[in-house]
């Protein structure tokens, strides 16, 4: 397992740097001057050429981006051209508003796709099934910032419930202590990554329940509630942490409809602003920020699959 | 069973119901014009929290003069309540100074215009130090040795045309200039950008440094500069730091986080007369206007905000949540740019009766009507009639030189070798440089087709600019119509002259940013001049620049008109409409009509609850 860890790590740091290379050569492949982008209309020839010198911009890109390399290994990702702060700093005040909104959201969904979806499998073919898989479809169809916008014009505009904002403190104890604030906003991207995770229980579980060692579990007189818990259940999550892995990716990288519709900028609308305003800094801050929790959700997941199911062994070498 | 049916029909009705009118909002409600409304009165309830939406970008930077890198426009925002330029723009809804809230007490010119003697207001700071000409010589000291780094450095003017500064007494401040200026000039477009700052808390080099007359020398200047500037960047310690806290406007900062979101308390040693009647002014930020839109429509905490045009179908609703809404002029000048020397069509824009063909086909009363619901101004030249109406000459206001007129557009081509075809290509027929030929650089059986790239964003701008492709296609000229953010737009777009055509910035053929603000004197500096900053397309005319120079420097008049017309039949860019701004504010809230043109809703000091 160690190996197979260690493995897996120097995988995962070619990989990130991989990542690098390629959005670093996509973003100075794009037309354009991330001097007159940064200082605007007015920005004349000499304040072009001290802006560049000041950014190192005007030296040749493989020599820029060995600098961002050994500067970020030193936990340095520059500064942001155009909000004039450091990207490390940037990152750490958005990074836990994603992750409280994501995370929770998350959570949310997942405790209701769960058994909704073993439901649907105990159901199978019945009316409640095909009740819960319109419902799913259904909300899986409609984009989160349609969906957002409908629960505010009901419980914000019309009905006067919730707040139309999510919680604008800076801290996560602030944005936990206004917890009306974040209905809206949580059910929005729950609601529409239940009916995701649901599709999967239900698929998983329906095979699950076909198995010889449930029929051998029910035979033996295990109560019905004990066998679904104990051996539907838990190989049912088999597939939802493949994609719970990789949404690490999600909760690091923001919901940039969700924080435009709810007011709540996170890391989403900063990598956008960055990516319409040329902030080389923050878009290379934020790829490698993002690239590194892909890898670690997708390794957390492995490990994940091997404590679930003793059947599944990583072989060293 | 049939009842819970129905029950449940009429549930989902309901809900249908109410989620339709929610999102529709209303077709009409009522707008007031925020220049000529009264200033509503009523009884004073002392008092309360004011919280405004504070719509796309936050302040960064704190110190009142920002390095040349920082263009964030919202720093004005955040710190001209706290420190006041010399000259305060805008009195009420006229584009006038506005002596009660300026610093000074009287701006008197002599020596030829070459001399301006400033008295200063007896007002204190915050800390109960009195503002006196040293804090002016301060800002000078540290602008002379620094102000290539100081983005609201205009080149050649202040400070590198002072000549000297004197300071007879605590109250008087001589300036002497280089040349003469235009008093109108100098004062509305140059003094209004200088804040004077106290030099006895922030002339130091370090937090533990001793104040002292670091900035009389040039090293000691930069040193401060670079202190100040290094203490300015740092939004954490905005509304702590000891530095900031000495004010001489009528607001302090109480609290700055770094999503944007500040507030500001009363300076209640504000010496000026209006003084705060509200006991907290919150800015709480939004990065589009929707949440903005819907926060105001939940009615729960957004007492003024600003809105894009595109949302003026809300106001009904709005209104029934218990806000009023006033537009505002804005003063600028809205234009599509011509590239003069694109490689493809630079040939075709330096004739400048091809741009008077494109301008008589822009239908500029039809966009303001239908497209702006009647809220911009007409776009008839370079001066805005609306905003700054004081100089606007009366070609402008009788409706500039090109009024719409396709059938003009099309003689005009015509009498100069061009096979006009309606709804199709027209093309030149008789190319060469005679009187009746299509002109220098254009050859036979070329096509008047262009490419327009415009800011991307606005549902206005659109309409707008399929408006203009629509109507210019009356004479066979094609535009070609492509949309991009404002920011990419801008790093795209490089200036082209005469001398210079770099492929990567030059191929750009029409461009339209949106708009270009102007200072309280609209004169062309920087806009139509040879090398103007904002120049793009490298319009370069002797007599434009001429004029130009003479409303900056002549003393007469009728200077500015003169430039005004040139300029307005020149055609440097091609004249658009330019939309008003909107705000939206409870109606409880007094004082915030008539509306500033330039700091809309920047002068809480004049705002009260009515009991």
């Amino acid at each position: 397992m160690r190996a197979y860890l260690l493995r897996r790590t120097g995988q995962a740091v070619v990989v990130v740097i991989g990542v690098m290379v390629v959005t670093f050569a996509l973003i100075h492949l794009e037309p354009g001057s991330a001097a007159r982008a940064t200082l605007g209309t007015r920005a004349t020839d000499e304040r072009i050429a001290v802006f560049n010198a000041a950014n190192g911009l005007n030296r040749p890109l493989t020599a820029q981006f060995v600098s961002f390399v050994k500067q970020a290994a030193a936990g340095n990702l520059g500064t942001s051209y155009s909000l004039h702060q450091p990207v490390s700093t940037l990152i750490a005040q958005r990074l836990p508003r994603d992750g409280v909104l994501l995370g929770l959201s998350t959570l949310l969904a997942l405790a209701l796709a769960l058994p909704m979806g073993i439901f649907q499998a105990v159901r199978r073919g019945r009316a409640e099934d095909h009740a819960f898989t319109v419902l799913s479809f259904g909300l899986y169809s409609i984009p989160d910032f349609f969906f957002g916008l409908l629960l505010i014009a009901i419980f914000s505009v019309q009905l006067h419930l919730l707040p139309s904002q999510a919680p604008q403190a800076q801290s996560i104890g602030g944005i936990l202590a206004d917890p009306r604030a974040l209905v809206l906003p949580v059910l929005t991207l729950a609601l529409v990554s239940m009916a995701s995770f649901s599709r999967y229980v239900r698929s998983s579980a329906i095979i699950t329940l076909a198995q010889e060692y449930i029929q051998v579990a029910r035979s033996t007189g295990l109560p019905e509630r004990l066998v679904l818990r104990r051996h539907v259940l838990r190989n049912s999550l088999l597939p939802v942490i493949t994609v719970l892995g990789l949404s690490a990716r999600d909760i690091v990288a923001g919901a940039v409809i969700a924080e435009a519709v709810f007011n709540y900028p996170g890391m989403g609308q900063l990598f956008f602003q960055a990516a319409t305003s040329k902030d080389y800094p923050i878009l290379l801050g934020s790829t490698l920020v993002v690239g590194v929790a892909t890898v670690i959700g997708s390794l957390i997941a492995d490990i994940a699959y091997s404590l679930l199911d003793p059947r599944i062994r990583y072989v060293d070498g | 069973m049939r009842v819970h049916s129905t029950l449940k029909a009429g549930a989902i009705g309901l809900a249908l119901a109410m989620i339709v009118t929610a999102c529709t909002g209303g077709s009409s409600g009522t707008i007031t014009n925020g220049q000529s409304a009264g200033a509503s009165k009523g009884p004073v309830k002392r008092g309360g929290t004011v919280t405004i939406a504070e719509l796309g970008v936050s302040p960064d930077f704190i110190f009142p003069l920002p390095p040349a890198t920082n263009q964030n426009g919202y720093n004005a925002n955040l710190t001209e309540a706290m420190w006041p330029y010399l000259v305060y723009a805008g009195d009420g809804a006229q584009s006038v100074v506005n002596k009660d809230k300026s610093l000074f007490s009287t701006l008197s010119y002599s020596n030829g215009d070459k001399r301006i003697t400033i008295q200063l207001k007896p007002w204190n700071w915050s800390d109960g130090r009195p503002i006196t000409s040293r804090d002016f010589s301060f800002v000078y000291n540290l602008l002379k040795a620094n102000f290539s780094n100081w983005n609201a450095h205009l080149v050649g003017l202040f400070p590198e045309d002072v000549a000297k500064v004197s300071t007879p007494d605590a109250r008087t401040v001589v300036l002497d200039l280089t040349k003469a200026y235009n008093p109108d000039f100098y004062t509305d477009d140059v003094l209004s950008t200088i804040p004077l700052l106290p030099q006895h808390a922030w002339d130091k080099t370090s937090a533990g440094g001793t104040v002292g007359d670091n900035d009389t020398t040039t090293a000691g200047a930069k040193a401060v500069y670079a202190y100040l500037q290094k203490e300015g960047a740092k939004t954490t310690s905005f509304s702590t730091n000891p530095l900031w806290k000495v004010v001489d406007g009528p607001w302090k900062l109480s609290e700055f986080r770094s999503n944007g979101y500040y507030s500001y308390v009363p300076n209640p040693a504000y010496s000026g007369s209006a003084k705060p009647v509200v006991d907290k002014v919150i800015e709480s930020p939004f990065t589009t206007d929707t949440p903005e839109i819907n926060a105001l429509r939940s009615g729960s905490s957004l007492d003024v905000a600003t809105l894009p045009l595109n949302d003026i179908k809300q106001a009904q609703a709005l209104s029934s949540s218990g806000y009023s809404i006033a537009s505002v002029p804005i003063p600028g000048v809205a234009a599509v740019m011509p590239n003069l020397y694109n490689t493809a069509v630079g040939a075709l824009f330096r004739q400048l009766y091809i741009r008077q063909a494109l301008e008589y086909l822009i239908n500029r009363p039809q966009i303001v009507a239908k497209i702006y619901n009647g809220y911009a101004d007409p776009g008839n030249g370079p001066v805005p009639v609306k905003a700054t109406g004081t100089w606007a000459s009366p070609l402008e206001k009788a409706g500039g030189p090109y009024p719409y007129n396709p059938a003009t557009a099309k003689s005009l081509l015509q009498a100069h070798g061009w096979k006009v075809v309606p709804g199709g290509t027209t093309t030149c027929v008789s190319p060469g440089t005679g009187a009746s030929q299509c002109g220098a650089g254009i050859t036979a059986g070329q096509a008047l087709t262009f490419n327009l790239l415009y800011s991307s964003g606005r549902t206005t701008t659109d309409e707008q600019n399929a408006a203009i492709k629509s109507s210019q296609a009356q004479a066979g000229i094609t535009i070609n119509l492509r949309s991009e953010p404002f920011n990419t737009l801008v790093s795209t777009i490089g200036t082209c002259t005469a001398a210079s055509h770099p492929k990567s910035s030059c191929g750009w053929q029409l461009a339209e940013f949106g708009y270009d603000p102007y200072p309280l004197y609209p004169n062309g500096t920087g806009f139509f001049d040879t090398g103007g900053t904002n120049n793009y397309g490298g319009y370069s005319d002797p007599t434009m620049d001429k004029l130009i120079q003479a409303t900056e420097y002549g003393a007469s008049a009728s200077t500015f008109t003169t430039y005004e017309d040139y300029a307005a039949r020149q055609l440097p860019w091609l004249w658009l409409p330019l939309r008003e701004g909107i705000t939206v504010y409870r109606t409880k809230l007094r004082g915030v009509v008539p509306l500033n043109p330039f700091s809309s809703t920047n002068t809480f000091e004049d705002w009260y609850y009515t009991s």
